[in-house]
């Protein structure tokens, strides 16, 4: 990939990583390049995620108390730290998708609006 | 929120395992090795940044800021140790003086009564305004109609002291006791150690006699032992069954801390509802939501139908007082005076920490302008500046309550005995907690008041300025050293109030000692031997007793003379009505009264106390020649004005009584006779030969000779007390020089006190002047060295630095003038002979002032005087 390509995509919004994050784990554990790769690859390559700064992210949902983290074995064998959902996270995720989409109706009909008037 | 901290390496192990995952994966796509390692690293971004982006929210990262700001304070202040020590010392003693003030402060006026609600118990004596009296003793008329009629109280109990005689277990002691209604202990809520207090039952005239003890005597004289409950003891010769022992430090926190301590309690207090003899105290208990002066309009209702049922009692009111009020006495306002003294102490050796880390922070301009420039930002250097002072402030501050808890045991040494007896913790007191946080407050609440303003100043540092002048002394805003000019002239200022505060009470405690008292307390030894039981009972076989006390006591080598009496001057006041024949029947509100003394015939020798007129009394002044009396010029002048007193009659008693008439045979000089702040009172003086049953002599008043000090003569006066009556319990040993300081213990105390903070101002006022004048002169090299080399004399240069001492002394004692002459009005209470506004203090203190600021400017003059110009200026 190249640094063109890069450009191209998508900045994440301000706090929707933490989103993402949560949603991605909804399938089951994950370590942290899986969890980047999996946003990277769901959203068709749109979201760019800089794989350094989920780590802060992660670190913040496991205070929280939303995902839960232990060193595990990989596929391939390898060590990796996995995370994985809590109870509390699952209901945050609830949350936080109603939140969302709210806000992205919000912004779409605004949007749609302006788009017709103009 | 950190239930689990994870190591940095964890987190490094897992951003590394990211960057595999991600390469294998590259590798799988058909890159090779080392695109895929280029290309995952790409995609991780700045792997540093991410560790320490983790690292940052895994940290209290001003915990490892302030670790690392008292690492480096620590190296910086051990780089200075002069000025570390320096600082740390004069913070050490600001602290500690303020926390042995505080100390003190707390023990007497703060710390709560070991009493259940403390702050609802009043204690109760009386007043009769019309007549001037106050805080008088009450009756039992008074207590039981005050306790019956008045609405105010929950419950209202009486007590009484007197001093009586231990004659079982052990050698015959003589000790003050109270005898306590059953209900004072209920009331004021306190249990005993050991044993029961009083029934009710036992209050009655009839009812078991019993004692409780205190816990001093219970120790001393039982050796502390349980089975001492049950004992008898025998007091005055009457048996006494031991019932209980209160707790340690209990003895005297309910009562006027001018009164004796307890060594025991005893029952039977028998309050007759018609008696008025007023020799008991009541203390209260207030019912809730009931304050002093209502309980007060409540006790005067009562009053005014007393008075109609007891005509004797007529006008008096009751006085109450809080329990507090009652027990820290009249301390409250030398204790006032002392705290403000303290405090400005303390603010005095802040200013100097001000100064001293300004002209720190001066030559350290050349750091903070390096770090400034390598990106240290100005909040960043506040914080290590202000760490640092932390550090000394802590310091100081340790040094400071070691110091003070040195300091409480030097200040109760100095300390009035009553006020031991009220605030028991006096010595101790620095070990207390809340004390202990006091200090802690004190040192935060400094470091802030003479850390900030220099933290602030220096973390602004001039960087251009600042580095071009590297290596000419790199110099300091005028700002600053304005600053440093305004912090000595307010440690001037705050020098000399506490210097004006200090001489006051120096011309106080001067003023007092040179009274003339009257007497001639030096080489005068004074003891009590009480004397009690069935052996005494008859007065001539206490006459008997005392003649052969004297007589053996006159033969004691070194003893000049030797008299007994009862009452001495300053120590024991026998107040009581008398009438003249002139006048035998005056109104009530205007019978005159005067201190009885009762004396031997050698009284007036032993005291040299002179006899203006008449004779004094001889050996023939017994019991059946004619009836005399020996006077005071003070009530001569009073009873006869313009009379000649010798041959005029009075007696003792009330008008109507039936005593005999005594003749006066002569008159005596006054004698300040409760103490040298006092004026003069009218005193008979009546032989003990001729009116033992009156007040019975007790104390012995011995005289030795002028090459003799009066302690080395007690083993041998006991001894021949002992030699007439084995039994007598001998008590209250004392020079009458001892006696004599005893009124001024208190202005002695404070005295002492602020001659010390005054003196520790003083010094550090000067230490503040010296430290501006040194570092502006050392500013000045060049500017002197050019002075000189056109021509100036070393004169202008010396002028130069003292007219620059002078200026800052001058402006200090002009405030400090302004605030002293507001100040020490709040010290009038506390003077003698000396107003608040007294010129000759005040010209004192200035030249003391000045002189202290010309030699605090010598080394500096001398340092400015030698400055080579070729030298100054090469170097500049």
């Amino acid at each position: 990939m190249s640094t063109q390509e890069a450009a191209e995509r998508l900045e994440l919004l301000q706090g929707t990583l933490d989103l993402l994050i949560l949603r991605t784990l909804i399938f089951g554990s994950q370590h942290g390049q899986g969890i980047a790769r999996a946003i990277q690859q769901t959203s068709e390559e749109e979201l760019l995620v800089e794989h350094g700064a989920l780590y802060p992210a992660l670190q913040r949902l496991e205070d929280r108390g939303w995902i839960s983290a232990k060193w595990g074995t990989s596929s391939n064998n390898r060590k990796a730290r996995f995370y994985s959902l809590t109870a509390a996270g699952r209901k945050q995720l609830v949350k936080e998708t109603a939140k969302w989409e709210r806000l992205a109706t919000a912004i779409g009909r605004i949007l749609a609006r302006e788009a017709a008037g103009g | 929120m950190f239930r689990h901290r994870r190591k940095a390496n964890d987190f490094n192990a897992e951003a590394e395992a990211h960057i595999q995952f991600e390469i294998e994966r590259l590798q799988e796509s058909g890159l090779s090795a080392e695109e895929a390692g280029a290309a995952a690293r790409r995609a991780f971004g700045n792997v540093t940044r991410a560790q320490e982006r983790f690292y940052e929210a895994r940290r209290w990262l001003w915990w490892d800021g302030l670790c690392q700001d008292v690492r480096f304070g620590l190296r910086m202040l051990g780089k200075t140790p002069g000025f570390t020590a320096v600082a740390v010392l004069t913070l050490a003693l600001g602290i500690g003086a303020t926390t042995v003030i505080f100390s003190a402060v707390y023990a007497v006026l703060l710390k709560p009564l070991p009493f259940k609600d403390a702050d609802r118990l009043v204690f109760v004596q009386k007043k009769n305004p019309p007549r001037g009296w106050t805080r008088n003793n009450i009756s039992p008329a008074e207590i039981l109609a005050w306790r019956g009629e008045s609405g105010a109280f929950e419950d209202l109990a009486a007590f009484t002291q007197h001093s009586c005689v231990l004659t079982s277990a052990g050698q015959a002691e003589e000790d003050p006791c109270e005898v306590a209604e059953s209900k004072l202990f209920q009331l004021l809520g306190a249990a005993p150690a050991l044993g029961r207090t009083f029934s009710a039952d036992e209050d009655k005239d009839g009812g078991s006699r019993v004692a409780l003890l205190s816990y001093g005597l219970w120790q001393r004289r039982f050796g502390a032992d349980a089975s001492a409950i049950g004992r008898t003891i025998d007091v005055d010769h009457v048996g006494y069954t031991i019932v209980g022992v209160m707790p340690a430090g209990f003895s005297h926190l309910y009562a006027s801390p001018y009164g004796t301590v307890p060594a025991m309690w005893l029952s039977g207090i028998a309050l007759a509802p018609t008696s008025t003899w007023n020799d008991y105290w009541g203390v209260g208990r207030m019912k809730p939501g009931i304050d002093l002066r209502r309980a007060a309009a409540h006790m005067d209702q009562v009053s005014v139908r007393i008075e109609r049922r007891e005509p004797g009692l007529k006008g008096w009111r009751a006085q109450l007082m809080s329990l507090r009020t009652m027990v820290s006495g009249d301390t409250r306002g030398a204790l006032a005076v002392l705290m403000g003294a303290v405090i400005f102490v303390l603010l005095i050796a802040c200013a100097n920490m001000a100064n001293l880390l300004l002209a720190r922070g001066a030559s350290r301009a050349n750091e903070f302008a390096v770090r400034n420039a390598l990106g240290a930002g100005e909040g960043r250097m506040v914080r290590q500046l202000l760490t640092e002072s932390l550090l000394i402030g802590v310091g100081g501050g340790i040094l400071g309550v070691l110091l003070a808890s040195w300091g409480c045991q030097g200040m109760a040494a100095l300390a009035p005995r009553y006020l031991l007896n009220s605030a028991p913790g006096l010595a101790g007191g620095a070990a207390d907690w809340r004390v202990l946080s006091f200090a802690l407050l004190t040192i935060l609440a400094t470091t802030f008041l003479f850390g900030l303003a220099p933290a602030l100043q220096n973390a602004r540092p001039h960087l251009t300025e600042t580095l071009k002048q590297t290596g000419r002394g790199a110099g300091q805003s005028r700002r600053s050293g304005r600053l440093r000019s305004v912090l000595v002239v307010w440690e001037i200022a705050l020098a000399m109030v506490l210097l004006v505060g200090a001489g006051l009470m120096v011309r106080t405690l001067t003023g007092l000692s040179g009274v003339n008292l009257g007497f001639n307390p030096s080489h005068v030894l004074t003891l009590r031997a009480p004397l009690s039981g069935d052996r005494y009972e008859q007065p001539h076989a206490q006459a008997e007793f005392w003649e052969h006390v004297v007589a053996a006591t006159r033969a004691l080598p070194g003893v000049e003379s030797a008299s007994v009496s009862r009452g001495l001057p300053i120590d024991d006041w026998a107040g009581q009505f008398f009438t003249t024949a002139d006048r035998p029947n005056p109104p009530a509100g205007q019978v005159p009264d005067a201190n009885y003394v009762v004396v031997g015939p050698d009284y007036f020798r032993a005291l040299q106390i002179p006899l203006r007129r008449g004779r004094g009394f001889n050996e023939h002044d017994s019991g059946a020649a004619g009836r005399v009396a020996i006077v005071n010029e003070e009530l001569a002048r009073w009873c006869w004005p313009g009379q000649d007193p010798i041959g005029k009659q009075l007696r003792p008693g009330s008008p109507g009584d039936t005593a005999p008439w005594l003749s006066v045979v002569g008159v005596a000089g006054n004698v300040h006779s409760q103490g040298p702040d006092t004026g003069f009172h009218a005193e008979i003086y009546i032989p003990y030969g001729q009116f033992p049953w009156l007040l019975s002599p007790e104390h012995l008043v011995v005289r030795t000779a002028a090459a003799v000090k009066p302690d080395i003569v007690v083993r041998a006066v006991v001894q021949a007390i002992h030699g007439v009556d084995q039994g007598v319990p001998v008590a209250d040993i004392a020079t009458m020089e001892q006696i004599a300081r005893e009124p001024m213990v208190q202005q002695r105390m404070v005295m002492a006190l602020m001659v010390s903070f005054a003196g520790l101002a003083l010094a550090l006022s000067a230490l503040g002047t010296y430290s501006v004048l040194s570092y502006s002169m050392a500013q000045r090299t060049r500017e002197i060295g050019m002075r000189m080399a056109l021509g100036a004399q070393r004169d202008n240069v010396l002028r130069l630095v003292i007219g620059g001492s002078l200026r800052l002394a001058a402006l200090g004692i002009a405030v400090g003038i302004a605030a002293a002459l507001c100040l020490t009005r709040l010290m009038t209470d506390l003077l003698f002979g000396v107003r608040a506004a007294d010129p000759a203090t005040f010209g004192a203190v200035t030249v003391v002032l000045v002189a202290t600021s010309l030699l605090a400017s010598y080394i500096p003059a001398r340092r400015a005087m030698g400055v080579d110009p070729i030298v100054a200026l090469r170097h500049a």
